[in-house]
């Protein structure tokens, strides 16, 4: 038997497995028989667990229409989006979860922990906590805005790593959640019919979301978490907006642990001054930079306060205790240092005026 | 047509081979999975360590391969051991290459199972791999030997993907601390004994001393692949650390591939999948030179080593491997790590053989030489 024969014959056996049904691959591919879907919102079912819904067709130039399944668990949320629709939905292009505040007050364990062993859906998924009924939005938009998902989730592209908002991403999520601080922290948005806004970052408690931000901790947190800069910081109490704002964060933690010291350097341009007065001079600006200071650290050390009462550590401050030559804190000895840690706050402002100023 | 001969020695090959064959031999199926056996910093110190213990391996190994009997192959065996001790190691052998040839299969078939193919059913990728590596061994031992070049080109590139995780935003060089040891448990003592057994490999090409010619600088060709793997490690690992941060990645089964599924790509959203598959070749390199191994090791046992080697005897080794493949990948292959009995027992079989051929082959040349 020379090679072409054995070519001959290896070829044909080939084909007498595929052909006659033996394929070793069950799932069928077919464009024109799945869809992939780009988003899942879960909400909190009327009787079972969770309300699932998601957009379809999420590519094709069809109508779109919102699928919503109530279920018990997550997975029997995915058979039943087939049962319902004639294409097969397929998860590798899964982009965004949508889980309602009430699940993350309960916790999200059970949820991500699922999503988390299925190798189609990618550990890039960005996680989102959205506070309202987000099928009310989508259903509102449907006529309105084509392709909102794809939009959504250029959205959030666009943000990641850019400090203007908290993006986090599946596995940014679980090492944060397994770091040994244990805090991580996600988005919160809003939604109604008419708007899906941001409204600020939301803090866990290992899965449990406990806290949100508000308006100015929200800004406060992108400062010194996240790549230290903002676009505009608004100072609404004292109406005043900085614009680009660079913060150059030092922090100290004394040997006992029993005090943190964190020094501010911001750099920014005063872009906008909403209250009466006379033309800039050198002293006014050093009075607004000096107002600006304490009014901040009043703040900060309020918020720092609040994640202290709570005992979590979303700006990784344990990190700060490590050392490469000393035993780490246990988890438990740090958090009740963290608890009673005196906090210092010290902010030191350079504004830049827009215009010329007189002396 | 001239007759079948797969154990060929009219070529001799460049060192350079030993380079790339001591270097691809030690990135098989243990580097995937190294990360979850170290996880805290402090390991990357003990890869170095143990890197350098590697070396006096391949140190020893070395001698052997400036003795005049490695260029004699098994008459080089014969004349120093004695035929009958040759035939009891070669049996001996037979198991322990068998059991390799398992753990790296096996543990690529689930992988590529995980990430790959879900619903299939592993035996056929046992098959086609098989079918592959019987393929390329049935070429002869020169070229498989030559197909190393192929499978380093093809792998190697695979590490500078990952530099751009240690660049990463939220980084921090406190993923890497404390960088001493404060509790050096029995888990320590298990990553210890991991990077040894994932660093062996090289002690096999002792058996493949015949097609080399210059051994002259062997030494510093095999140095060259053994600190070149040691950098990769080192490399791995701290990408991993910062990726997943010694905490979370003890969660992990499959961290490398974990990493490669993070990558991005403007154009193929699975990334993944085309690395792993481009790793196969890697794989096929290996199960070659091993099949080829148990042909050679089976010939000898059963006194044949002397006759011409043909296309049914090694047929038949390939399909004993496969039958062996398919009982232990139905029976003892355990998805999870810490419960793999045949995992467990190539660790311990790989640092044993890693430490003992090495040893063994030097003071028996030793006292060869002194007679």
């Amino acid at each position: 038997m020379n090679h072409k024969h054995a070519k001959i014959i290896f070829i044909i056996f080939v084909n007498i497995i595929v052909l006659f049904g033996c394929s070793p691959i069950v799932e069928k591919n077919l464009v024109e028989e799945i869809a992939p879907v780009t988003f899942w919102s879960v909400q909190k079912g009327d009787e079972e667990k969770y309300r699932m819904s998601t957009l379809i067709p999420p590519l094709v130039k069809e109508k779109k229409r919102l699928l919503t399944v109530q279920v018990d668990l997550l997975k029997e949320g995915v058979k039943g989006f087939n049962l319902k629709y004639y294409r097969e939905l397929k998860l590798g292009q899964l982009r965004m979860l949508l889980i309602s505040e009430e699940i993350a007050t309960e916790g999200i364990s059970p949820l991500i922990d699922t999503i988390l062993t299925d190798p189609d859906i990618s550990k890039r998924i960005y996680l989102v906590i959205v506070k309202g009924d987000f099928d009310e939005y989508i259903n509102s938009q449907l006529g309105v805005q084509q392709d909102l998902d794809y939009y959504l989730y250029r959205m959030f592209k666009h943000y990641d790593n850019q400090g203007k908002m908290t993006v986090v991403n599946l596995h940014e999520f679980m090492k944060a959640l397994h770091s040994p601080s244990h805090s991580p922290v996600l988005p919160v948005f809003e939604a109604n019919n008419e708007n899906f806004q941001y409204l600020g970052t939301g803090i866990f408690k290992n899965d449990k979301l406990i806290e949100t931000t508000n308006n100015l901790e929200e800004q406060i947190y992108q400062l010194l978490s996240n790549d230290h800069f903002l676009k505009y910081f608004t100072l609404r109490d004292l109406s005043f907006v900085l614009g680009h704002v660079k913060a150059d964060i030092q922090l100290d933690i004394n040997k006992a642990y029993s005090e943190l010291m964190l020094t501010v350097q911001l750099d920014g341009r005063l872009d906008e001054i909403a209250r009466e007065h006379d033309s800039l001079t050198r002293d006014e600006l050093s009075r607004f930079e000096l107002e600006i200071e304490s009014y901040l650290e009043k703040q900060t050390a309020d918020f720092l306060k609040k994640l202290q009462e709570n005992k979590v550590d979303p700006l990784h401050f344990r990190n700060h205790t490590l050392r490469p030559f000393s035993k780490p804190l246990e988890e438990k000895e740090w958090s009740d240092k963290w608890e009673q840690m005196e906090v210092k706050v010290d902010y030191d402002l350079k504004l830049q005026p827009l215009k010329d100023i007189k002396n | 047509m001239s007759g079948f001969s797969i154990f060929d020695k009219t070529s001799s090959l460049h060192s350079i081979y030993v380079t790339l064959m001591v270097n691809r031999i030690q990135m098989l199926y243990f580097v995937i999975i190294l990360p979850v056996f170290l996880i805290y910093p402090y390991m990357i110190w003990v890869i170095i360590l143990v890197g350098f213990l590697s070396q006096m391996s391949i140190f020893l190994l070395s001698k052997w391969f400036n003795s005049i009997y490695a260029s004699k192959g098994y008459e080089g065996f014969a004349e120093l051991l004695g035929e009958r001790s040759v035939r009891v190691l070669a049996f001996i052998g037979l198991g322990l290459i068998l059991l390799k040839i398992t753990v790296i299969t096996l543990g690529y078939v689930e992988i590529t199972q995980h990430f790959i193919f879900p619903s299939l059913n592993t035996n056929w990728m046992i098959l086609f791999i098989l079918l592959i590596c019987w393929y390329v061994g049935s070429l002869g031992m020169a070229p498989t030997i030559r197909f190393v070049v192929i499978a380093f080109l093809s792998t190697a590139w695979m590490v500078l993907l990952l530099v751009n995780f240690l660049f990463q935003p939220s980084n921090t060089i406190h993923d890497l601390f404390p960088l001493v040891p404060f509790d050096w448990t029995i888990e320590s003592w298990k990553g210890v004994l991991f990077i040894f057994s994932a660093l062996s490999g090289p002690e096999y090409l002792v058996l493949l001393a015949p097609w080399f010619n210059t051994r002259k600088k062997i030494l510093k060709y095999m140095t060259i692949g053994n600190a070149f793997t040691i950098f990769e490690y080192l490399f791995l690992f701290i990408a991993s650390l910062f990726f997943f941060g010694p905490h979370y990645l003890k969660e992990i089964r499959f961290p490398m591939m974990e990493v490669m599924r993070y990558m991005e790509s403007p154009v193929f959203e699975r990334i993944d999948m085309i690395l792993i598959s481009f790793y196969l070749i890697n794989f096929v390199f290996a199960i070659s030179i091993f099949i080829l191994l148990f042909y050679g090791a089976s010939r000898i046992t059963l006194k044949k080593s002397k006759e011409q080697t043909t296309k049914s005897g090694f047929a038949f080794c390939c399909s004993i491997v496969f039958i062996c493949l398919f009982i232990n990948n139905e029976l003892f292959w355990k998805e999870a790590t810490n419960q793999n009995i045949l995992l467990e027992l190539e660790i311990w079989a790989g640092a044993l053989t890693y430490i003992l051929i090495p040893l063994f082959l030097f003071t028996s040349l030793k006292r060869k030489g002194r007679v």
